[in-house]
């Protein structure tokens, strides 16, 4: 069951993040446990000169990025939950024609630590272009980002007066930086 | 069109990597450069305000580490076997040890391990010291043998 409330807590922690702002990436779908990401299709990771390597480091990004999105579906309230590490296996190039497809799951938190899986897809998520594995510490109630956690939690509109607001659509900044 | 075996050539000849990380689009999105000192080559990651993930400490985006290392790795692994295509991906693993903070950032790489088909490498990151590294990572590459 798609969560409203979850998928737009998922975006605005999206959007405080400079470099996915960058890349355009969107929360598609969310619910207590997972959460989908959609990467659009776009010029800035195409590659002509060679047919191998479409997107070469980005899926690190964006799996990395899921996989930390995955977890606020999970935590009842924000926390600063730092990487500890992650391991991707690749199953196939993608094609740099399609939009991108990350579906991230954090299937199970302990006091300490939060564990995660992901798995990038294009057609369907039984084909997967990679798939990836991560664990991130949780810091708790003894570390607080006051901001931050206001930014998720939509109390405030804007990180910083020089961020852009966040009823600006996605797809204007992704044109903006290319 | 130059084949990558002469495009790293000319690369070694002339100190310019440039050219090559052009092959990679996401290394130009972040902003990747190398440089060769004797027989080490040196990875940097310039500060850069489009990479930063969380902006209260500001520090750069996780994933974008991992991928600065990732890809650092690739064109290590480039640059040091004669393949005539870029090394694909097969896996890849990264320790964070440190948050990278708001400045350059440094990777060297180590092969260690070259099979026929495939390459072994480890990854270090850093920003102050290289004792004190922001992340670890290892990667495994197809690289495809020079027939020639």
């Amino acid at each position: 069951m798609r969560n409203p409330e979850i998928e737009a807590r998922c975006q605005r922690f999206l959007d405080a993040l400079a470099h996915i702002r960058k890349l355009g990436l969107r929360v598609i779908q969310a619910d207590e446990r997972r959460v989908t990401l959609v990467l659009p299709v776009q010029e800035q990771l195409a590659c002509g000169k060679t047919k191998t390597y479409l997107l070469g480091g980005a899926l690190t990004t964006l799996i990395d990025t899921a996989s930390a999105v995955s977890t606020l579906c999970v935590l009842p309230e924000f926390e600063i939950a730092p990487t500890l590490d992650l391991r991707i296996d690749h199953m196939k190039s993608p094609a740099h024609s399609q939009p991108l497809y990350i579906q991230a799951e954090c299937y199970r938190t302990t006091r300490s630590v939060m564990f995660t899986r992901a798995t990038v897809y294009q057609t369907s998520v039984d084909e997967p272009v990679a798939f990836g594995i991560g664990t991130f510490m949780r810091l708790g109630t003894e570390v607080v980002d006051p901001k931050m956690r206001a930014v998720v939690e939509g109390e405030i509109e804007r990180y910083e007066d020089d961020y852009p607001a966040k009823d600006q659509p996605p797809q204007d900044k992704r044109e903006a930086n290319a | 069109m130059i084949s990558i075996t002469d495009m790293v050539a000319k690369a070694h000849a002339s100190g310019d990597y440039n050219g090559l990380i052009e092959l990679i689009p996401y290394a130009q999105v972040i902003g990747v450069n190398c440089e060769r000192f004797g027989e080490e080559m040196v990875f940097r990651l310039p500060r850069n305000p489009d990479n930063l993930g969380n902006p209260t400490l500001p520090a750069i985006h996780g994933g974008v580490i991992a991928a600065f290392m990732e890809l650092s790795a690739a064109f290590q692994v480039l640059l040091q076997t004669t393949t005539p295509e870029l090394p694909k991906i097969i896996d890849f693993s990264v320790d964070y040890m440190r948050a990278g903070l708001d400045r350059d950032t440094f990777a060297m790489c180590q092969l260690e391990r070259r099979g026929r088909r495939v390459t072994n490498c480890s990854v270090v990151a850093w920003q102050e010291k290289r004792t004190e590294p922001i992340a670890t990572a290892r990667a495994h590459f197809l690289v495809k043998p020079n027939e020639s």
